[in-house]
């Protein structure tokens, strides 16, 4: 049941990180910097439904154990909940991986592309040439 | 002392207060189906925006009288602290003074005025106050998406009798239902009644059902009145306003009116839009009934990228690839002035990210609203056609044949007025004022635009949209771009774009630190 479970949010994700450029209302190149890839792991802390732009918020542990937490750009929540999102999917507690660019002020802040769940799942793996077809 | 004067006057207003509503029900505008027509220019004629109840004036609110019935709202003990602590700290507290969403009541009591467009399976509300518009759906189309809460909530209407009834779902817990900090929570329901009682004058109700903050429902009551000296509404941007007097959105001095502009300039200079060949009907097109095109419903624009660059153009750094939607010049090359083409390419640099009009949450313009990604909603009314853009702005076009707006009122999405050509909608647009972007690229355009646009049903489910532009402050001659407008069974949710946009620091962040390098 857990594992259905993880793969509908899988392809969730897949689907709308996809899409994610879709209701995009900034410059993704103007905020985020191609030359900062990253890959957080993670504790889903909070899952933010707005518009334009839906946060996922995480706790990521650093080495002396301390935790930080990074805000997740995902596209707009309308396109989540078109796609089938419900306020149940992807709740606190939810350990993640990400992949994607941090905002050029240096900020705890990224635009995701890309999810694995705990189990492996990859949800997304792609680039930003992908995100507009 | 009246009554002593005039005995029988008080005995006539009393015995007309007993008449019936339906002894002037004749008297109203109705559809060809006999409901009450509530379209028209509307205004609230009531001191609610401030406090719902009884209030005397302070520096930031005028005095009135309550609109609740019975005078008070029935509070919990348990809910009245926080009642007064939004009261005395309304300046920060109250979510208008940050240009936030008003709810639906609000909005209606609030000093600006609005428009209803109504057809068989809508009424359309659309407010001065920053294109905002709420869309009631009142044909018993199914809420496809239950469970998530909106700043203007979820609106299904039917009609009892002559009045409209409204039931509100799905509202958040951020906005107040006045200046004065009365509030609600997640458990708000509200159902509205619209009665016409003249041609002039609606009835308005509202009652709102809150067992977590009330302990009963309550209703509020005041009228809405015909704007009958307004042939249309204009716009007040809240935040864009405030952006511009504060400094946060800076004035660009040879784009914004009154910049000056090349003489020889002939507005709706359309030749090379119709010398392209019309476009072709794939199948049969819906039709209303006096055979009109009926081109209502959901679409969302087949742009190709067209948010990133009009101009057919590769991967740039984050920006996706555009497929490039000019059609004139043939070479599908925009025909900008050298200086214009040199802004442009400075825009790309991501230091001027935060000066893109969208990224700030304000309103696309034309002919952007037609391909930023984000759906609308097309609705048909006599006289009318009105675009809903999912992202909260919305475009009037009137099919009367009117003269455009005096010169030197400018507005954001334009002055539009249309008419139908053969199966064509024609639009012209004028009186922008140059502030907006033509995408995140930052391709150009000034208060100088007229665009020509022609919405052509090819299918019973495509338009072929196209907009022809004119700038002679930017461009050396106009320029078109086409792009198919799609059609599907969908419903517009709502886009509350300033009230979360956490974006707008990190684009500020960037540009500040590149001034400080330039130092």
């Amino acid at each position: 049941m857990k594992h259905k479970t993880l793969l509908t949010i899988a392809s969730l994700l897949f689907t709308q990180l996809f899409v994610s450029s879709a209701l995009a209302h900034h410059s993704f190149s103007a905020e985020f910097d191609i030359d900062k890839p990253i890959s957080l792991s993670g504790k889903v802390t909070r899952m933010q439904w707005s518009n334009p732009h839906g946060w996922i918020y995480i706790d990521v542990e650093n080495e002396d154990g301390s935790l930080t937490n990074w805000a997740l750009e995902t596209s707009a929540a309308n396109n989540l909940i078109r796609r089938g999102w419900k306020r149940t999917h992807l709740v606190a507690g939810t350990v993640i991986q990400v992949q994607g660019f941090q905002a050029r002020n240096g900020s705890n802040t990224a635009n995701i592309r890309g999810i694995v769940l705990e189990d492996g799942s990859r949800l997304f793996s792609g680039n930003a040439d992908e995100l507009s077809k | 002392m009246k009554n002593r004067c005039f005995p029988g006057l008080s005995l006539l207003l009393a015995c007309l207060a007993l008449l019936p509503l339906t002894t002037f029900a004749q008297e109203i505008p109705r559809t060809d189906a006999g409901l009450p027509l509530l379209q028209g220019i509307w205004q609230a004629q009531t001191r609610a925006a401030y406090n719902l109840e009884d209030h005397v004036a302070r520096t930031d609110m005028q005095a009135g009288t309550s609109v609740v019935l019975g005078g008070s709202i029935p509070y919990r003990n348990s809910a009245l602290a926080r009642r007064q602590n939004n009261f005395e700290n309304r300046a920060e507290l109250d979510p208008l003074n940050k240009c936030f969403l008003p709810g639906p009541t609000r909005i209606m009591a609030m000093p600006f005025p609005f428009q209803i467009f109504q057809n068989d399976e809508h009424v359309a509300i659309t407010f001065e106050w920053t294109q905002v518009y709420r869309l009631i759906y009142t044909a018993g189309q199914e809420h496809l998406y239950p469970g998530f809460e909106f700043w203007m909530g979820d609106a299904r209407g039917q009609w009892e009798g002559d009045t409209l009834v409204v039931e509100i779902n799905d509202l958040n817990d951020r906005t107040w239902l006045d200046a004065a900090g009365n509030y609600h929570s997640l458990a708000a329901h509200i159902t509205e009644r619209y009665t016409l009682v003249d041609e002039n004058t609606i009835n308005y109700q509202a009652t709102i059902d809150d067992p977590e903050i009330f302990s009963e429902p309550w209703t509020i009551e005041f009228p809405l009145v015909r704007q009958t000296e307004m042939k249309r509404l204009l716009e007040y941007q809240c935040q864009a306003e405030a952006e511009e007097a504060n400094g946060a959105f800076e004035k660009v001095d040879n784009l914004w009116y009154p910049a000056p502009v090349p003489e020889g300039n002939t507005p709706f200079d359309s030749n090379a839009a119709n010398e392209l060949p019309l476009p072709e009907v794939i199948s049969e097109i819906n039709r209303l009934e006096d055979g009109t095109p009926d081109i209502s419903g959901y679409f969302t624009s087949d742009a190709g990228g067209a948010n990133y660059g009009l101009e057919l153009r590769e991967n740039l750094a984050l920006f996706p690839p555009a497929r490039g939607v000019v059609v004139d010049p043939a070479d599908g090359i925009l025909p900008y002035q050298t200086w214009a083409r040199a802004e442009q390419i400075e825009r790309r640099e991501a230091w001027r990210g935060y000066d893109d009009p969208t990224a700030h949450c304000f309103v696309a313009g034309i002919p952007r609203s037609h391909y930023v990604p984000s759906p609308f909603y097309i609705l048909q009314t006599p006289g009318y056609v009105v675009i809903l853009h999912e992202r909260m702005s919305y475009r009037v076009i009137p099919l009367d044949g009117r003269e455009h707006l005096p010169d030197s009122i400018r507005l954001w999405m334009g002055d539009a007025v249309g008419h139908w050509d053969g199966d064509t909608l024609v639009v012209e647009s004028s009186n922008y004022n140059g502030k907006a972007w033509l995408n995140e690229l930052g391709d150009v355009i000034s208060h100088a635009q007229t665009v020509v646009e022609s919405y052509t049903p090819v299918s019973d489910t495509q338009i072929i949209y196209r907009a022809t532009v004119s700038d002679p402050i930017v461009y050396s001659r106009p320029w078109t771009i086409e792009m198919p407008l799609n059609q599907q069974a969908e419903e517009l949710l709502e886009v509350a774009c300033l009230e979360d946009n956490n974006d707008l620091e990190h684009l500020r962040d960037v540009r500040d630190e590149h001034r400080a390098q330039m130092q």
